[in-house]
């Protein structure tokens, strides 16, 4: 151990980052590949079918499977396309989804890069996936593709105006953009959490990611019923399989970021009460883990619960009730924080 | 050469070579998609002249915002691009000539003579505790108050006349009124009869 | 601070390789065999009418007007959030005069229907 630690800390800088990035990002490419296992068992489940269970023992070999069917297919380049912006837009739309993870925290310290503006960092990240939908519609040439890229740009930018302005709240309370100050922040237990000063904001940021990844009940972008597949309807093997990745690790991102701004990230649960002793030897990535699941958990039942909102809903609940709450609530928890009002400011 | 000196002039020539591709390509998308990789290297040259929060806003409005707006309606508009180019032969020279002058210009005002190392000397690096946003916040929100509140008039003249400019109302179209959706009573849309039993038959 | 940027430059750019990585395995391992019929334009069985490239309402052009003006509100409000406690109630009340002026805005757009979709 003590010679691989010495190995470790003779290798140069640079090669020691890509170890980290690897050591962060090979999980997360497992956790997508058995999260999409665990959508169909679990939708399947809700509608009370076993769901896939053929490929290994109970299916749990499904995935890899999927992954190497997909990897066999052919890639079909439409004739009218425009074949470099074709096989660009799914790299723009899969880089930011992983690019955000450099600044997220996974317990005090363990962090890649500790930047002050960390917060700043993923909205910013969060918003150029954007990218990776119009371009796969416009290069495509199809009008599915097209419509359905240009509705999910309306869409995605909507509901990044609530988002934003939800984390705008999140910073009030905390005063730090960077995102292991926001969790240190929240130390003292369940009810020194943010989503108690923060309840609408909680609820709006969340919901807001999920019609920001175009997930069901928000998912008119690849409407089945009406454009087929939205954007992404003329691509194939891996080009497909490269969007879904990043549809996929983008839910997780968003589940990950509401456990950390607002449930309290690697924070027990119990910490203050009589019961923070019992549960002392769980590391807090643990935590952080277990809440980012409550969450990923949520992406799924909202797919088998609810039915599809139609657009001119989606636009109405992001710009006339979403943004007018989240504007009401920055003014409530800025009067709150500069005027020490209320039992969770110091 | 240091590493960081040779990223920025990795970024500066991405962002020169892709500058030059958004006036050159033949296709606007692609200008425009240029110029979304030139606001990034520029954000990357800001960076590391340590304006930490001014890079990052640059990549969150510019290019998430105000180009997705220039992708909207370069992809609706259908550029006869043979029009544009005609008079580019022509016009070249008159180009060209304005072009160099223009150079001339800056390289003359700001050129090392005026803004050199010997005249402002580099700053110090900052140390990593720096908080750029927090520096920016107080400046802002002490000194500049006036400033800001000039930009939030300009900000609603801009949405004034966005919405104005922009705005048609289609007397075809139908729409749902919500409100009174929600208002409606049973006994508006109900209406309970009473009827003698069918017989069987 | 420039040190604390360097794993992210190299993120996103592992971030990138993973998706060449991922699209150049699909090239090498897949089959290859393009005709007319695959290539053309997908519309549901129909031979392809009209170009792809149309014209769109224009309300998703108001949408992304007023999202850059929204986004910039937003951008103003970090660095307020971050110093809210140094620059106490006369940066708050600044801030709400600034918030006030886009409600403004906002109360127009709304009553001018602008946020309507039918």
């Amino acid at each position: 151990m003590d010679f691989l630690i010495g190995l470790y800390d003779s290798l140069p800088v640079a090669i020691q980052i890509i170890l980290k990035i690897v050591v962060i990002m090979g999980p997360l490419m497992v956790l997508v590949a058995y999260y999409t296992y665990a959508e169909r068992k679990v939708i399947g489940y809700m509608q009370v079918r076993i769901g896939p269970n053929r490929v290994g023992p109970k299916g749990w070999g499904q995935p890899i499977a999927d992954a190497v069917k997909l990897m066999f297919k052919e890639i079909v380049l439409p004739t009218h396309a425009d074949k470099t912006l074709f096989l660009i837009a799914p790299l723009l739309s899969i880089g930011p989804a992983l690019a955000a993870w450099a600044v997220f925290p996974f317990d005090t310290g363990l962090v890649l890069a500790d930047i002050n503006a960390g917060l700043l960092y993923l909205l910013a990240m969060t918003s150029i996936g954007v990218y990776g939908v119009i371009i796969a519609g416009w290069a495509s040439n199809s009008k599915y593709a097209f419509l359905g890229a240009i509705r999910c740009a309306a869409q995605i930018v909507s509901y990044e105006i609530a988002m934003g302005f939800a984390l705008v709240g999140v910073l009030v309370v905390a005063g730090s953009l960077n995102l292991g100050q926001i969790v240190e922040g929240q130390s003292g237990g369940f009810w020194n959490w943010y989503w108690l000063p923060l309840l609408p904001l909680f609820v709006i940021y969340f919901i807001s990611g999920v019609a920001e990844t175009n997930r069901a009940p928000f998912d008119v972008a690849e409407g089945e019923s009406e454009i087929v597949a939205g954007f992404h309807v003329d691509y194939s093997g891996m080009a497909f399989a490269v969007f879904f990745l990043a549809e996929y690790a983008n839910m997780i991102l968003i589940s990950a970021l509401t456990a950390l701004m607002f449930l309290g990230g690697w924070l027990s649960p119990f910490q203050g009460t009589f019961m923070e002793s019992w549960f002392a030897w769980v590391p807090g990535i643990i935590w952080l883990v277990a809440k980012t699941f409550v969450f990923m958990f949520l992406f799924l039942w909202f797919r088998a619960t609810f039915p599809r909102y139609r657009y001119d809903q989606i636009m109405r609940l992001g710009w006339k009730i979403f943004i007018p709450i989240t504007i009401v609530w920055i003014v409530v928890a800025g009067a709150m924080q500069v005027y020490d009002i209320g039992p969770w400011y110091q | 050469m240091s590493f960081e000196k040779f990223l920025f002039y990795l970024f500066a020539a991405i962002l020169v070579g892709s500058a030059l591709m958004v006036i050159t390509r033949r296709n606007p998308v692609h200008s425009a998609l240029f110029l979304v990789l030139a606001f990034f290297n520029m954000a990357a040259i800001w960076l590391l002249a340590e304006a930490e929060f001014l890079a990052i806003v640059l990549v969150l409005v510019y290019v998430g915002a105000v180009m997705v707006l220039f992708l909207f309606v370069i992809m609706m508009l259908d550029i006869d691009l043979a029009t544009v180019r005609a008079g580019f032969i022509k016009h070249l020279p008159v180009g060209i000539v304005v072009a160099v002058l223009m150079l001339v210009e800056m390289v003359l005002v700001l050129g090392p003579k005026h803004f050199g190392l010997t005249k402002y000397a580099a700053p110090e690096a900052a140390p990593a505790d720096y908080n750029n946003t927090a520096e920016l916040g107080l400046s802002l929100f002490t000194q500049h108050l006036y400033a800001l509140e000039i930009a939030a008039v300009i900000l609603l003249v801009a949405m004034i006349a966005a919405i104005s400019l922009t705005l048609r109302k289609r007397p075809d179209s139908k729409r749902q009124n919500v409100t009174r959706q929600h208002m409606v009573k049973k006994k508006d849309r109900l209406k309970i009869i009473k009827m003698p039993a069918e017989e069987k038959g | 601070m420039l040190e604390n940027y360097l794993p992210i430059l190299i993120f996103i750019v592992i971030g990138l390789f993973v998706g060449i990585a991922a699209m150049g395995m699909g090239f090498i391992l897949s089959p290859h065999n393009p005709d007319e019929e695959k290539g053309s334009r997908y519309e549901c069985g129909f031979e392809a009418f009209e170009s792809a490239r149309m014209k769109f309402d224009v309300r998703f052009y108001l949408v992304a007007i007023l999202f850059i003006l929204f986004d910039l509100e937003i951008a103003f409000f970090f660095p307020w959030a971050v110093v809210l406690d140094e620059i106490g109630p006369v940066g708050f009340w600044a801030m709400m005069i600034f918030l006030g002026i886009l409600v403004l805005g906002f109360i127009y757009e709304w009553k001018k229907g602008a946020l309507e979709w039918e």
